[in-house]
């Protein structure tokens, strides 16, 4: 990991917050460093969504700060925050080509014709849709539309990407392709993402940190390795080392399976 | 809390939209309790017609709304399940009687039954319809359309994966109807029963016209309103119309289920013999709902019925003439304006509360909805008596103009537009403004950029439900139109009062025919906006090319006998492959084998050539053509006659003989030379190429840019020998091409069927004609890359098909058509030309040019 991976670029402050009565989140802290992959990895109903829409600004705490390169951003809008945001079934624009979902966003701002033009052909090199810029997302597969959303996202130059369980509307084998595509992109990229999801595997393959999330706090965020081997809890032992261990055993009866 | 602008404002719509509806749906109603006095309670209660009104009212309605309800049960059970060809147009037959107000059916069953009618003529029984008999047999007729649509929507959603099942399991059809059918449709049957209810309960055009001297509860209000003027005890009658309507309501309100699901479609289809029969009952019902309309269509057109039976146009001429004081032009403007407004505001209003009350709603949205809901609970003459009250004060200023007319209709049917577009919204993605949101896109832009794009299909039906009906409605408008706006539908009841047949016939016909007309301009205004996307959709899911093939080798030849060997002979194919496709295409309905063993192609195989029939074409004719000079310096080249014969008429004809007649030319040279072509070519377009001798033919492609899309690109010198080289459909994108040893000419390679290469001269290869299609996707490619080469640097100097061919050819697979080199004669210099025709050797200055 690079130098400047010590550098923080989210810093959340004992954040709460409540539905009404429901409580969802209590007193948590943490913080994301920059250019750093961090999984937010827990049960159905936890709040990981929850915290991924407070960064995100379309929810606010009901207490706590959240702090972005050093800036207070807990009032500020969400198209202030310079964050992307990723969803479960993409939301492309369904009537617009891959082109104009893309460079949507940018006709809105004081850019000349030519400059977003060369600035959506760039990402779409980036993201490797060269051959589908005339299609609209009913023609894309799942994996295509996931990278245009992507694209629309990185148009903008964002400090942080959000991903709201983008891989579980897609078949098992697809999703190991494209979650080696997506840890692709981010090392040719250095951005910050982070990814909401409840499937172990997904966030060990391909996260720098896993924070574990259970009963309204943090129960640990640490390196895969570390958790792993060091579980904080019974909950952490139970929903991820013995689920991991479950998976390895049952590939380890396959492989020798296959040797008879 | 912070909370973001766009959520208040959101707010603030939502609030006004209760205010309003509140104000000008709940307020009304409530002001007929203020106008109750007493002893107007009194008097009604212990007066005897009124309770003879109730009484009557109760009997006749239940019974037609069991009839309707039980007619609409089986016609929509029976185009479910039979295996018909053409379910659509079935439910537009059966459907017209939407197309007139009721008061015209009722006027139509007067003429066909009674003393003098066409039943009487023809048959020479006389039938007293006027009384119970008549009321129930107009009101059958005037409400099973709407409880049609209600069971045929509700079978159209049933899953008919449980029937698959109980079919493979042996199960019989009486045992599914009554296991699986019945429990299904039970809640949607009891609301359709309570909704036809309601509709007959609180109608009074056919009770006007066909009661006699029974009296219904509707005339009780109408009369005590417009003839004795007793406004409070015309409101009591109101308030127990009001009463089988809350009941309906508040019943969908429990126990309806209006969001929409997926529904698996039939695996296995009915038999034929289920079909004929299910054919025959529906037929047979649409004669008998249309008789009504037989009868005042004909009687329109009858000198003086039933004395002089001679046909005439008389009476509908007569709409233009004065005689009736105003001329009926003036009513029909009234009306027309009346529904257009009502469906414009209408529309937006509906699609503005659906949006309010589906996306992210809050407390609000759910007020929103119920209120929006309730508005199907008031009948039409409640509503507009409920106007006089409230809005008598705004005389002059709302009151007495059209915009309180537009208002009381809105209010009146907004409920049904109300319900599709909240439906078609909640189906769209709830993440849009959210993205939106990240992305610093408003969401007024996310409503007009994405919203709406994916709603056409709904707000055209929104428009078209509020524009019918305002069209022939009579309850709430007859309360408060003037005498300056009355609509065509009011005037008929006006008729009715003189007994002029004639004239409420006539009426009755310019309504039916506006409403048609409206609904087939609406349909076809929603077919050229969805089949765009359509085409779209179907790349991938059209048929396969061998399928492609069959059908326009049969649609070319037409009806007859193609044995298996001829059919892979000419197809190329081999014989088992033959006997394969022919088997495929039959199953899937996509031939006709006749009895007599001879083949062609079906209805339901033309529908699955449609997207890929060439729409038109454009052909680039603005050059010089030096290379043909001296001629050409006094023609332009495709105008030049070999033998007899322009050069471009050969594409021309060519064209037209595939029924391609939406042809643009881009000319620029000599550029009026071209109008001679109209003569011939009545449907040729033109469009000018100003540029043309500065810069190479690209810039005339990017003159009849907006004209890209499913077309034949063609070069205007081309000297077509073979005609089918236009063909009436393409499968894919592809440019024409001839195999040939040698050639100085531009030609390509073949790769797996496509064209690479390009290239001036090569030996074994493809000589490139100019001629190519281009389908929907790669039109869109190809006006962004013909766009971007002209407008970049030098890119004016290009030959246009080097946009596809070489510069931007990654974008494109266009296969090679083959065709013969002698299907196209290429004349490209003089030289070529007096071989064509030797009559040009001695052509005026010919010297200077033959010796280059």
């Amino acid at each position: 990991m690079s130098e400047n991976m010590s550098t923080a670029i989210i810093c959340c402050e004992n954040i709460s917050k409540k539905f009404g009565t429901k409580t969802v989140l209590e007193d948590i802290s943490f913080t994301v460093d920059r250019g750093e992959f961090l999984s937010l990895l827990g049960p159905s109903g936890c709040g990981k969504t929850t915290i991924l829409r407070m960064l995100i600004g379309i929810e606010k705490p009901t207490s706590g700060k959240i702090i972005k390169n050093g800036v207070d951003i807990t009032d500020v809008p969400p198209k202030d925050r310079n964050i992307g945001i990723v969803f479960q079934n993409y939301s492309l624009f369904p009537n617009m080509d891959v082109y104009h979902n893309i460079s949507y966003a940018l006709q809105f701002r004081k850019m000349e014709k030519e400059e977003i033009e060369a600035r959506v052909r760039e990402i779409i090199e980036t993201v490797g849709l060269e051959d589908h810029i005339y299609k609209k997302p009913k023609q894309l597969s799942g994996g295509q539309q996931q990278r245009v959303a992507i694209a629309r996202t990185l148009v903008l130059n964002p400090d942080i990407i959000l991903f709201d369980e983008p891989m579980s509307a897609l078949d098992a084998e697809i999703k190991v392709v494209l979650r080696q595509q997506l840890k692709d992109l981010q090392e040719k990229l250095g951005i910050t993402m982070i990814y909401v999801t409840h499937d172990q595997e997904e966030a060990f393959a391909l996260s720098d940190r896993v924070m574990v999330i259970n009963d309204l706090q943090i129960a640990q965020l640490d390196t895969p390795y570390n958790i792993y081997h060091n579980p904080a809890d019974q909950f952490v032992r139970r929903f991820v080392v013995d689920h991991l261990n479950q998976k390895i055993k049952s590939i380890e009866d396959v492989i020798s399976e296959e040797k008879k | 809390m912070r909370k973001t602008t766009g959520f208040i404002r959101n707010e603030y719509l939502r609030l006004i939209s209760i205010i309003s509806i509140i104000l000008f749906a709940i307020m009304p109603i409530f002001t007929l309790i203020f106008h109750v006095k007493p002893d107007d309670w009194t008097f009604v209660l212990s007066d005897s017609s009124f309770r003879e009104a109730v009484s009557n009212s109760l009997l006749y309605t239940t019974v037609s709304a069991v009839i309707t309800t039980l007619l609409a049960l089986i016609s929509a059970y029976l185009l479910n399940n039979a295996n018909l060809k053409r379910k659509n147009l079935f439910v537009i037959l059966l459907t017209l009687g939407m197309l007139v107000p009721t008061v015209s059916v009722g006027l139509g069953l007067r003429l066909l039954f009674g003393t003098n009618g066409f039943i009487d003529l023809i048959f020479g029984i006389e039938i007293e319809v006027r009384g119970i008999i008549g009321l129930i047999m107009g009101s059958v007729m005037t409400s099973f359309p709407a409880t049609f649509l209600i069971l045929y929507d509700a079978f159209n959603y049933e899953d008919k994966g449980p029937y698959d099942a109980a079919n493979i399991m042996g199960i019989g059809k009486s045992s599914t109807f009554f296991k699986l059918t019945v429990p299904y449709i039970r809640i949607a049957l009891i609301s359709a029963f309570f909704a036809c209810f309601t509709l007959i309960f609180s109608d009074y055009g056919i009770p006007m016209e066909i009661a006699g001297k029974v009296k219904t509860l509707s005339m009780y209000l109408y009369d005590q309103f417009m003839s004795s003027f007793q406004y409070g005890r015309g409101s009591i009658a109101g308030f127990v119309l009001l009463v089988p309507s809350v009941v309906s309501f508040v019943f969908d309100l429990l126990f309806k289920d209006q969001s929409v699901s997926d529904k698996q479609k039939p695996l296995i289809e009915e038999g034929k013999g289920f079909s004929v029969v299910a054919e025959t009952v529906l037929i047979l019902l649409f004669i008998v709902l249309f008789l009504p309309q037989m009868a005042f269509i004909s009687l329109s057109f009858t000198k003086a019925f039933p004395n002089d039976l001679s046909f005439t146009f008389e009476h509908i001429l007569s709409i233009f003439s004065n005689t009736h004081g105003v001329g009926l032009t003036v009513y029909i403007r009234n009306s027309l304006l009346l529904a257009l407004l009502t469906a414009l505001f209408g529309t937006i209003f509906t699609y503005g509360l659906g949006y309010l009350s589906v996306r992210k709603p809050g407390h609000l949205g759910k007020i929103v909805d119920l209120l929006s809901l309730s508005t199907i609970a008031i009948p039409g003459l409640v509503l507009g008596i409920g106007y006089i009250f409230l809005f008598k004060r705004t005389n002059g200023t709302f009151y007495g103009t059209i915009m309180i007319l537009v208002t009381v209709n809105i209010i009146h049917f907004m409920g049904s537009p109300y319900l599709l577009a909240k439906n078609c919204l909640n189906k769209i993605n709830s993440e849009y403004e959210i993205i939106g949101e990240t992305l610093g896109i408003s969401k007024g832009r996310i409503i007009t950029h994405v919203l709406i794009p994916s709603s056409v299909s709904t707000l055209a039906e929104m428009f078209s439900y509020l524009f019918l009906n305002s069209m022939i409605t009579i309850s709430a408008v007859a309360f408060l139109c003037t005498y300056d706006n009355q609509p065509l539908s009011i005037l008929i009841t006006t008729y009715e009062k003189n007994s002029n047949y004639e004239m409420q016939s006539v009426i009755s016909l310019i309504i039916l025919f506006l409403n048609i007309s409206a609904r087939a301009l609406l349909s076809a205004v929603t077919a050229t906006f969805t089949e765009k996307e359509g085409a779209e959709n179907d790349i991938g899911k059209g048929l396969t090319r061998y399928e492609f093939d069959l059908l326009t080798y049969l649609e070319k030849n037409g009806r007859g006998h193609y044995s298996q060997r001829k059919l892979a002979d000419d197809l190329t194919i081999t014989l088992s492959n033959a006997e394969r496709i022919v088997q495929d295409a039959k199953e899937k309905d996509y031939i006709n084998i006749v009895a007599d063993g001879s083949m062609e192609v079906s209805e339901k195989g033309i529908k699955a050539l449609e997207p890929y029939r060439v729409r038109k074409a454009i052909i680039l004719a603005a050059g010089f053509g030096q290379r043909l000079a001296p001629v050409t310096l006094d023609t332009p080249k495709p105008l030049v006659k070999v033998n007899g014969v322009r050069i471009l008429d050969t594409l021309l004809d060519a064209l037209y003989a595939k029924d391609i007649k939406n042809i643009t030319i881009v000319r620029g040279y000599k550029k009026e030379q071209f109008d001679q072509l109209l003569e011939k070519y009545p449907t040729v377009r033109f469009i000018d190429n100003p540029e043309f001798n500065l810069t190479n033919n690209i810039s005339s492609a990017v003159a009849a840019i907006d004209m890209i899309d499913r077309c034949y690109i063609c070069e205007a010198d081309l000297y077509v020998s073979n005609p089918d080289v236009i063909n009436k459909y393409e499968y894919q994108s592809n440019y024409l091409g001839a195999k040939v040893t040698e050639t100085d000419d531009w030609c390509f390679r073949k790769h797996n069927g496509y064209a690479v290469g390009y290239q001036m001269g090569g030996t074994d290869c493809y000589q490139a004609f100019g001629i190519s299609y281009w389908n929907s996707v790669d039109s869109e490619k190809l006006k962004y890359d013909l766009l971007k080469v002209y407008s970049s640097r030098g890119g004016k100097e290009n030959l246009w098909e080097m946009v596809p061919l070489k510069i931007a050819k990654k974008n494109y697979r266009l296969e090679i058509r083959k065709c013969h080199k002698a299907d196209i004669l290429e004349i490209d210099n003089y030289i070529e030309l007096i071989a064509a025709d030797a009559s040009y050797a001695t052509y005026p200055g010919y010297e200077d040019y033959t010796v280059r």
